[in-house]
């Protein structure tokens, strides 16, 4: 073996096999359900159909008498047995100085319901059918109450109000900037330009429904939770605060293979602890698996914020100021995640790369009888993006200047770095001119109106629309240990707190470790998914690689430098006189020397453990140039993309083939938020009319596929150890404005000028048929 | 209870089952085939996708009686022994899967094309996955793995 060749062919930068993937494509993947546990049990959630009632009553007794059914719970069982209520704490004040403000969420509803899908009872059986029997044996009698699914109809006086503390059902608002400067600065625009921008409410939809599979472990009397989720550290410790008399330590959450995660399985749901606290009465295991429909009703739902945005410009299109106003819709209960979304992650980018030093925001978390929002890939940072991105291509359409010209004159300058913007956010590097300018050229950005002729000529209307930005990554976590087994079996084993949910984490990882280790990457094992062996925040916010890789490099070098000294040990020699090379210690100068592996079978332990940790300096950057092409048929509305470019720099990359496959893949979900994808509620009685996957629509096979990207690796990120930027979210962030910029260029070409940017989101045909015809929906704050 | 006897990736299976048996249930619950993934139900994501003789069917929405006397061919079944089929080759390849939940049925909707149509045309691909939903990958790799698969099967000269 040549520690070399092995690096050569295995390590960071290169393009390798996964090694998650002959497990995955032979069907033999340990998602949660395929486990299957003797003496298992089903359970099943009798859900409302109501948007907003109180509960008059609910009667299990004719649940509890079928054959097989083991149990029924309710609201009021799981508080009379202790269970609490799930802690998720609304972090910032209400306009009215009290503080923040959200029904309590309980694990079944006690009382009254809130939003249709709401979990009301649980039926445990035998055998899932005879669950499903007995759920629909549970009679459930509600008092209708008025409903409310839209923030503005919500702060309406007289509206169905959510939490008797909040009134206007306004859960937590934040202003952030300077509200005078601001207003001077529009004062003095030589140029001002406004939208009113709907950043729709989507469904983040992961192939793998959510499964949790609980039970009590025979010996210990421990619970033990199997889930899809992205942070079992939190399900954990939120498990142990919810139920009773139950310490983390008792507790241990193990994932196994996660179906997609896009943010959306983060941190403790409702149906977690009911299926916990069913295991914990039964003595059994207990399993649930959400079908489609409630994944639809009962996951988190992501965006749906409502912005007024405006932008004041000199007469050289230097931007002055940026004043925002935003209703953000956070569903039936406000969580922490779906209030710092809005009223924090977004605004931290919301200047992005330009050099926009005035402020003025006001946002709310505005509480209404839909789904809880949460995470959604970006959280925050796609809102953010969309709005700043629209503004710009409104003002170069004011100003009748090129877009990229506009952004161009707004840019932060390289020697800038670091940048410190108007939310007190630090860049470290970034040299976004740079980046756009090959966005551009990969683009061919003078060559676009050749093209629109052509396709002119063939009776579609052309199209062109810029997305140049930032994004913010990390969740503000930015420690991550790794523990590093070298066993005598000949692997190496890393063992982190971070969490795969399709993203190739293991794999890139495993290049970092043969980095360091110089063996072949099939002796590189990653341990994930389980509290027993590693805790930590988890991986949500693009943080795994520049956290979680970090350590495992250190971690790596930690082992190769202690193993030398216990080489040195074994060989008789001074650690300085041995090297590392192969998977070998070497007395330097001699054939002297012993394998790693063979190293770790002399220990006491028959194994080297060794703990490493790394901790970033702040979060990283990425940021990007996006174009995107589109063709209007002026016929039927239809748009089809037909181009679509990005520079993206990511600093360092470690895994060519995964971050492509995330920013392409990122891409089409973007592009789904753009063109297709949006949850509808029922204005009246709040019923979810886009429950299917029939209603809601994901991207097909038959969308764009035919990416042109390109990844600029000379800026490095100075604050972790590796110099990587996160990926995960960039795609996602970039392709929303990108396309809509693009449709809304062919429509103001058509002849609809800047009315063409009254359209919103998603672009369905109907949609732009009406645009075409001079017809929108009108939306409005107040 | 009612008999059924069929084969399953080869194997002759007889079971007695109840009527109302999902053939997806048959795959994971009775036969322990739990490659053959449930994402909605109601036949719309296709991560169920199996193939029944050479025909790719969303087995959640198939009752298990349907398949009496045929073929049933699941992703545990697409190997050859210890040799990956080309399309599990080439996926792997290409990077045409990311979290691996939908890349069953994708792997068994494929599988069917090829055998109807050894050489699709990248429209023939895309029209094959149009029941098939990935929210990771954007289809980018999935399609092009298709067709590294086909080139690989003409190239050796094999079927699908």
């Amino acid at each position: 073996m040549n520690a070399a060749l092995e690096v050569g062919r295995f390590g960071s930068g290169k393009t390798v096999r996964r090694i998650e993937d002959p497990a995955l494509v032979a069907g033999k993947g340990q998602f949660t359900d395929d486990l299957n546990r003797a003496g298992q049990t089903h359970l099943v959630f009798v859900r409302t159909m109501h948007a907003h009632a109180r509960i008059v009553s609910v009667d299990a007794a004719a649940a509890r008498a079928l054959p097989g059914v083991l149990a029924v719970y309710t609201g009021a069982d799981l508080a009379a047995a202790g269970v609490k209520a799930l802690a998720s704490p609304v972090p910032f004040p209400r306009p009215d100085g009290k503080p923040g403000a959200s029904a309590a969420r309980h694990a079944l509803a006690l009382e009254r319901v809130r939003y249709v899908g709401e979990a009301v009872a649980a039926v445990v059986a035998e055998s899932r059918e005879a669950a499903v029997d007995g759920a629909e044996a549970v009679v459930v009698e509600y008092e209708e109450l008025p409903a409310v699914v839209d923030a503005v109809s919500a702060m309406a006086p007289g509206a169905p109000v959510l939490c008797e503390a909040a009134p206007d059902n306004i859960a937590s608002e934040m202003r952030h900037g300077d509200a005078q400067a601001t207003e001077a600065a529009f004062a003095r625009a030589a140029n001002r330009v406004a939208l009113t921008i709907n950043n729709q409410r989507l469904a983040p939809s992961a192939i793998e429904p959510r499964v949790v599979l609980a039970e009590v472990d025979a010996p210990s009397g421990r619970l033990v939770v199997t889930l899809s989720s992205q942070m079992p550290t939190a399900v954990r410790d939120g498990l142990a605060a919810a139920l009773p008399g139950l310490t983390k330590e008792q507790v241990r959450v193990r994932v196994g293979d996660v179906g997609g995660g896009f943010g959306m399985k983060t941190g403790l749901y409702p149906e977690d602890v009911v299926v916990a606290h069913a295991a914990r009465s039964l003595n059994r295991p207990v399993k649930w698996c959400a079908q489609r429909l409630e994944e639809f009703s009962a996951s988190v739902h992501g965006r749906d914020a409502l912005s007024h945005a405006e932008l004041a410009l000199d007469a050289n299109g230097k931007v002055l100021a940026l004043r925002v106003r935003t209703l953000a819709n956070v569903g039936a209960y406000a969580s922490t995640t779906a209030v710092i979304i809005p009223l924090l992650i977004g605004p931290w980018v919301a200047t992005s790369i330009y050099d926009i030093r005035t402020i003025s925001f006001r946002l709310s978390a505005v509480m209404t009888n839909c789904t809880p929002v949460g995470a959604y890939r970006g959280a925050g940072r796609p809102e953010a993006i969309y709005i700043i991105e629209r503004l710009m291509d409104a003002a170069a359409r004011e100003m009748k200047l090129d877009p990229a010209e506009l952004r161009r004159r707004n840019l932060i300058r390289p020697a800038q770095m670091p940048y410190t913007n108007p939310m007190a956010q630090v860049y470290d590097c970034g040299e976004f001119e740079k980046i756009l300018d090959q966005g551009l050229a990969l683009a061919d950005w003078k060559g676009f109106e050749a093209r629109r002729a052509a396709s002119k000529a063939k009776g579609k209307l052309r199209g062109r629309g810029l997305a140049s930005f930032l994004e913010w990554t990390g969740g503000n976590v930015l420690t991550e240990n790794v523990t590093v087994n070298v066993l005598p079996e000949g692997i190496i084993e890393l063992t982190s707190a971070t969490q795969a949910m399709g993203q190739g984490i293991a794999t890139s990882y495993a290049q970092l470790a043969v980095d360091v280790f110089g063996v072949a990457i099939d002796k590189i094992r990653i341990v994930q998914g389980d509290t027993d062996r590693a805790t930590g925040f988890g991986s949500a916010g693009s943080r795994s690689i520049f956290t979680g890789g970090g350590a495992v490099q250190v971690a790596s070098e930690k082992t190769v430098e202690h193993a030398k000294q216990l080489a040195g040990e074994a060989l008789e020699a001074a650690a300085t006189d041995i090297e590392y090379r192969n998977g070998r210690f070497q007395v330097v100068g001699t054939d002297l020397g012993i394998d790693l592996f063979e190293l770790a079978a002399k220990q006491a332990t028959a194994r080297i453990t060794v703990d490493g940790s790394a901790t970033a300096g702040g979060p990283s950057w990425p940021n990007a140039c996006h174009v995107c092409e589109v063709e209007v048929d002026p016929d039927t509305g239809e748009v089809e993309v037909v181009a679509y470019a990005s520079v993206n720099d990511i600093g360092r990359v470690i895994s060519p083939a995964i971050v492509r496959g995330q920013i392409e893949g990122g891409a089409v979900q973007g592009i789904g938020q753009a063109l297709c994808e949006k949850v509808v509620y029922d204005p009246d009685r709040g019923q979810l009319l886009s429950a299917s996957l029939m209603d809601y629509a994901l991207p097909h096979a038959d969308g764009f596929r035919a990416f042109k990207t390109v990844f600029d690796t000379s800026v490095p990120c100075r604050t972790n150890v590796l110099g990587v930027k996160g990926v995960g979210e960039l795609g996602t962030i970039g392709a929303t404005p990108a396309v809509v910029n693009a449709v809304v260029d062919a429509l103001a070409e058509a002849g609809l000028g800047r009315r063409a940017e009254q359209v919103q989101m998603p672009l369905t045909a109907p949609t732009l048929w009406r645009a075409l015809r001079g017809e929108f929906d009108e939306v409005q704050l107040a | 209870m009612t008999r059924l006897t069929l084969h399953v990736n080869g194997q002759a299976v007889a079971q007695d089952i109840a009527p109302t048996t999902l053939l997806i249930e048959l795959l994971r619950s009775t036969l322990g085939l739990a490659g053959t993934h449930g994402g909605c139900d109601t036949a719309q994501c296709g991560a169920c996708t199996v193939l029944m003789d050479e025909l790719p069917v969303k087995s959640c929405s198939l009752l298990a009686l349907q398949a009496q006397g045929r073929r049933i061919t699941t992703v545990e079944g697409l190997a050859s022994g210890d040799q990956a089929h080309a399309l599990q080759e080439a996926f792997m390849a290409c990077h045409g899967l990311q979290c691996g939940f939908c890349t069953p049925g994708m792997l068994m909707a494929a599988c069917g094309l090829l055998k109807r149509v050894p050489q699709p045309t990248e429209a023939e691909i895309v029209d094959a996955l149009e029941g098939n939903l990935c929210r990771c990958t954007g289809y980018v790799n999935i399609v092009m793995a298709v067709q590294q698969a086909a080139q690989t099967l003409a190239a050796t000269g094999s079927k699908a």
